[in-house]
């Protein structure tokens, strides 16, 4: 891994096989040009290029109460906050590995809940993952054994814009090491809500696409159908869908019982809130009932904002997922109490940390505000402490988790490192509580 | 700083101490040769002590994937077991599955120094190594996953020369900053992937058509030609199948004069005989274990309770998780490196199938003649968790407490062991052997694992009581490198612990056959997958195990 170096203005360095940190996707082979503290996106995806660029402002300072401070200054002033709280809340954890780390451990000595502000998926998914479990695939299994891919909800691009080109490539010639090497190359992908979009069928061009369209409260339905359907129920008779679309549905049953290795793909965080966990549950049933004759996996999408490695963390040093209060020795598991919205009624003081994007805190008046955030965020109220720090796989390098949670990713900086890291920030925070780094 | 352990009675097997009152003497985290007397020395006095070198896990599931998902379906073991209130507690907790810092204490409370994680899977060994750093008071190391993926089946099946293979297992060994390699159900894992369900040892797999025997001889003859000092680490074919004595039996015989270490051996001793089609293959395992000096196993004991199964099996995990206690499991296929499958388990002694098997761990513990091939392990968390290692020493060490324990097993499942008729009793020495000289030997840590000069200065004291099993619980005092770090049991200081790795040399040929691969069929940079040593321990890097010549 190479940090930033300074590059003379007007002479870009090229700097190819960048990791990218933001949706979950992890794609590792953008292309950036960098020149002193400029960065251009050369080869990305639309998000991604929005949110690696960056101008040739200078690293703002750290602000206490609204006026420029030292960050020696604004990290022993949120120590101060920190001491006097009795119930914080840590949220947005936008973070790489290392900024979870620190924060984590100032939640262990001064106490607070956690939580991610792209937990809600996650939490949708656990819903089933940890109650009753699923057999998953990450994505290079999907990648190259996948033949028949069937999408819930929307066109999963719109969040992922190259998760298709990813999971599911056309083979490029015959041989050699190109994937698919255990499926055909033109395979089945079949959409169960909204139409796929115009780049999602090109980056699908070869592949045999087809589409069940619902209106988003509907998918949930449609999905507990086709697990009736592979349950050996006859559902092309129930008349609670519009259209021909239970008759489609019986007949997708019958695709995937023939079908070799089929992958079932949801985006929890953008189907409706009270609908996600059942369709977590109705694919992962999907797969059970197709195991015992054929292979079939889930590919649970997420994981933007390094949400992944927020929760493997928290799991491996707490033994719970996210959404838990830590502190005092023990480690409290409540989602109900603990997500960030609900914490908040009850907290009386938010610390919000967001390096990956200007993501601005959740509303809160309660208490003061200590933001650890990207130097652009805007913020409604001015926080008691704004500590600016750099975006990781920009500014420093770090290591994020990718949406299938089994692949950590390094990641790079890619110009001097002018803001510090959350890391950095949350350290100099816990010296604060005569805890070393 | 000099230390002197004095008037302690000293097992070192690993130089031939046996039982001596002798001093041991540490300098900067060292065991040195006593000077003699003299200097400014501190004392520790280990009267009525015995004094070992730190114990060593070489198979035990600690960090990683499989592990996180562990701990996500082992919720109420978590809220059962939190970790002591105190100045040492890392607000974790858990027994089956227990939490990085909780992990190290507890290890660390009983007078383990080492432990290795023997399934770390290509695409996950970032993680792994992550969880590992967070890991206090004891050193850590992983065992390498290979001959489910996808690449080295590729070159076997085209034929390609042993150099290709090796120099991929090199490259592989490097990038994940493993030290050793682990065979989980050879071909068995990728079978299923193509719908296979069952794999035997001279059964040619889907798609590729090797056999487990090809796939296990190429991968002997790799680490044998690279000088990895473990020999290959292997999960057989048909884990947990009553009859799998047969296959665990010809595996022993495939080894082409290869070295070979069987894991968790207890799980593929089964024989099929009496009126419940399943019995124990234990006298006929350990009866080939005594013949075949280039066999190693360890054991993985089953313990009564409740625990988790971890395991890169998914094969046979799929066909374990009806019998899910609590009713939940969770699969994955990993990566065209491997899988995972995570099932809880409650092994209960009124079960017949539990209560044979925890007799048949036993007996393999007590037939098996050279204990410099059997180590001490419950698989944790698989055949229970580790922190069930004093009683399982109370069982081996103890005759009458075996028996007071026998009797409360399922009836019919006495019936079916030769236990009670075993007299055998390990003594201190053995358990020094099992527990730290003869895991320390095989993994090639020449400096561990004993208490001869030059060794690293992590000594235990445990005082001598009849009550073996408090005895291996409480260690009177821990020394980590020198530094105390457990005192009556209890832990009084936290430490980082190192990582040991092996970096055997690859032709850079192979980098960019590897390039190419990870581009076009994985999807992923193979400059990402590689860990860089600084990434190890928050740069500390690894540690490196030397190769055989």
């Amino acid at each position: 891994m190479s940090s930033g170096e300074t590059t003379e203005a007007g002479a870009p360095r090229i700097v190819r096989d960048v990791v990218c940190g933001f949706c979950g996707l992890g794609c590792d082979d953008i292309e950036v040009a960098v020149a002193g503290r400029v960065v251009t996106p050369r080869k990305a995806c639309a998000d991604a290029a929005r949110l690696l660029a960056r101008g040739d402002a200078p690293a703002p300072s750290p602000r206490v109460n609204g006026a420029p401070a030292s960050f020696a200054e604004a990290a022993s002033a949120a120590a101060v906050h920190l001491k006097a709280a009795r119930s914080s809340v840590f949220s947005g954890l936008g973070a790489d590995l290392e900024g979870h780390r620190r924060l984590y451990d100032i939640a262990m000595v001064a106490g607070a809940s956690i939580d991610h502000s792209a937990s809600g998926g996650l939490f949708a998914n656990l819903d089933r993952l940890a109650r009753r479990g699923w057999i998953a695939a990450t994505l290079a299994e999907v990648r190259n054994r996948c033949d028949l891919l069937v999408v819930f909800g929307d066109d999963p691009a719109a969040s992922f814009g190259r998760l298709f080109e990813r999971i599911m490539p056309v083979r490029k010639g015959e041989g050699g090491d190109a994937a698919p090497l255990f499926a055909p190359s033109g395979r089945r992908v079949v959409m169960i809500g909204t139409p796929f979009s115009d780049a999602s069928r090109k980056a699908l061009a070869g592949h045999e696409l087809s589409e069940i369209l619902l209106p988003p409260e509907q998918v949930a339905t449609a999905a507990a159908l086709l697990a009736s359907a592979l349950a050996g129920r006859d559902i092309g008779a129930v008349d609670v869908l519009p259209g021909t679309a239970g008759a489609s549905l019986a007949e997708l049953a019958d695709l995937l019982r023939a079908a070799r290795y089929s992958v079932f793909t949801w985006n929890a965080a953008t189907l409706p809130q009270a609908d996600a966990a059942a369709v977590a549950g109705s694919a992962s049933e999907a797969v059970d009932l197709l195991s015992p004759t054929t292979r079939a996996a889930v590919l649970p999408l997420g994981g933007r904002d390094n949400v992944t490695g927020a929760h493997q963390l928290a799991l491996w040093r707490f033994g719970y997922p996210l959404r838990t209060a830590i502190g005092a020795g023990t480690a409290r598991h409540a989602p109900d109490l603990y997500a960030t919205a609900a914490a908040l009624k009850d907290g009386d003081l938010l610390l919000h940390a967001s390096a990956f994007r200007p993501d601005p805190p959740p509303e809160f008046s309660a208490g003061p505000v200590i933001a650890l955030a990207h130097p652009d965020t805007s913020f409604a109220r001015e926080p008691d402490v704004f500590i600016p720090v750099g975006t990781p796989g920009v500014d420093h390098p770090g290591h994020v988790f990718r949406m299938d949670s089994v692949v950590c990713l390094p990641l790079q900086g890619l110009r001097s490192a002018e803001l510090p890291s959350l890391a950095e920030a949350a350290s100099a925070i816990l010296a604060n509580f005569g805890r070393g780094a | 700083m000099r230390t002197r352990v004095t008037g302690g009675r000293v097992f070192d097997p690993a130089n031939g101490i046996i039982d001596q009152v002798r001093d041991v003497v540490i300098e900067d985290g060292r065991i040195i040769a006593d000077p003699g007397p003299g200097g400014s020395e501190e004392v520790v006095n280990a009267s009525g002590c015995i004094v070992l070198a730190g114990g060593i896990d070489l198979h035990s599931h600690i960090a990683g994937g499989k592990v996180n998902l562990g701990r996500l379906l082992m919720n109420e073991d978590r809220a059962l077991f939190p970790e002591p209130f105190g100045d040492f507690c890392g607000c974790g907790g858990g027994r089956a599955a227990p939490t990085t810092h909780a992990t190290g204490c507890r290890y660390s409370q009983m007078g383990y120094t080492a432990v290795f994680e023997p399934a770390v899977v290509g695409a996950n060994a970032r993680h792994a190594h992550l969880e590992m750093a967070d890991i206090p008071n004891i050193d850590t190391g992983g065992f390498l996953v290979l001959g489910n993926d996808d690449f080295l089946l590729r070159l076997i099946a085209m034929g390609e020369g042993q150099q290709a293979i090796n120099d991929y297992v090199a490259w592989m060994l490097k990038a994940t900053q493993s030290c050793a390699i682990k065979i989980v159900n050879p071909g068995g894992i990728n079978a299923f992937k193509f719908n296979g369900r069952n794999l035997d040892l001279d059964e040619a797999g889907p798609f590729y058509e090797l056999t487990p025997r090809r796939i296990l001889n190429t991968l002997q003859r790799a680490v044998t030609e690279l000088g990895v000092p473990h020999p290959i680490h292997l999960h057989g074919c048909n884990l947990g199948i009553p009859g799998n004595v047969k296959t665990t039996l010809a595996t022993m015989g495939a080894t082409e004069g290869f070295p070979l270490h069987l894991t968790h051996i207890q799980f593929h001793s089964y024989g099929t005989e009496g009126d419940r089609h399943f019995s124990s293959g234990a006298a006929e395992i350990a009866e080939a274990v005594n013949a075949m000096p280039h066999i190693s196993v360890d054991v993985g004991q089953i313990m009564f309770g409740q625990t988790v199964t971890a395991s890169a099996d998914l094969m046979s995990q799929y066909r374990n998780h009806n019998i899910a206690d609590p009713k939940k499991w969770i699969g994955m296929d990993i990566e065209m490196d491997a899988a995972c499958g995570v099932v809880p388990f409650n092994y209960r002694d009124t079960s017949f199938v539990n209560a044979l098997q925890w007799a048949i761990g036993l007996e393999l513990f007590l037939l098996i003649e050279d204990p410099w091939r059997v180590y001490l392990t419950t698989d944790h968390p698989n055949g229970g968790p580790f922190t069930s290692y004093p009683h399982l020493i109370r069982l081996l060490m103890d005759k009458p407490f075996r028996d007071h324990h026998l009797r409360q097993i399922h009836k019919a499942a006495r019936s079916h062991t030769r236990l009670e008729s075993i007299s055998r009793e390990y003594t201190l020495e053995e358990i020094a052997v099992v527990t730290r000289a003869a895991p320390a030997r095989t993994l090639g840590l020449k400096d561990r694992g004993h208490l001869g000069p030059g060794a690293r200065a992590d000594v235990v004291l445990y005082e001598d009581q009849p009550d073996r099993e408090t005895m291996f619980a409480h260690p009177r005092i821990v020394m980590k490198d020198g530094e105390v770090v457990v005192v009556n049991g209890e832990i009084v200081a936290l430490t980082e612990g190192r990582t040991y790795a092996v970096h055997p040399p690859s032709d850079p040929l192979m980098d960019k056959r590897l390039e190419r691969w990870f581009d076009e069929a994985v999807g992923l940079k193979s400059s990402h997958y590689q860990i860089a040593d600084g990434e190890i321990r928050g740069g500390q890097g690894p540690e490196i195990v030397e190769l055989k010549p």
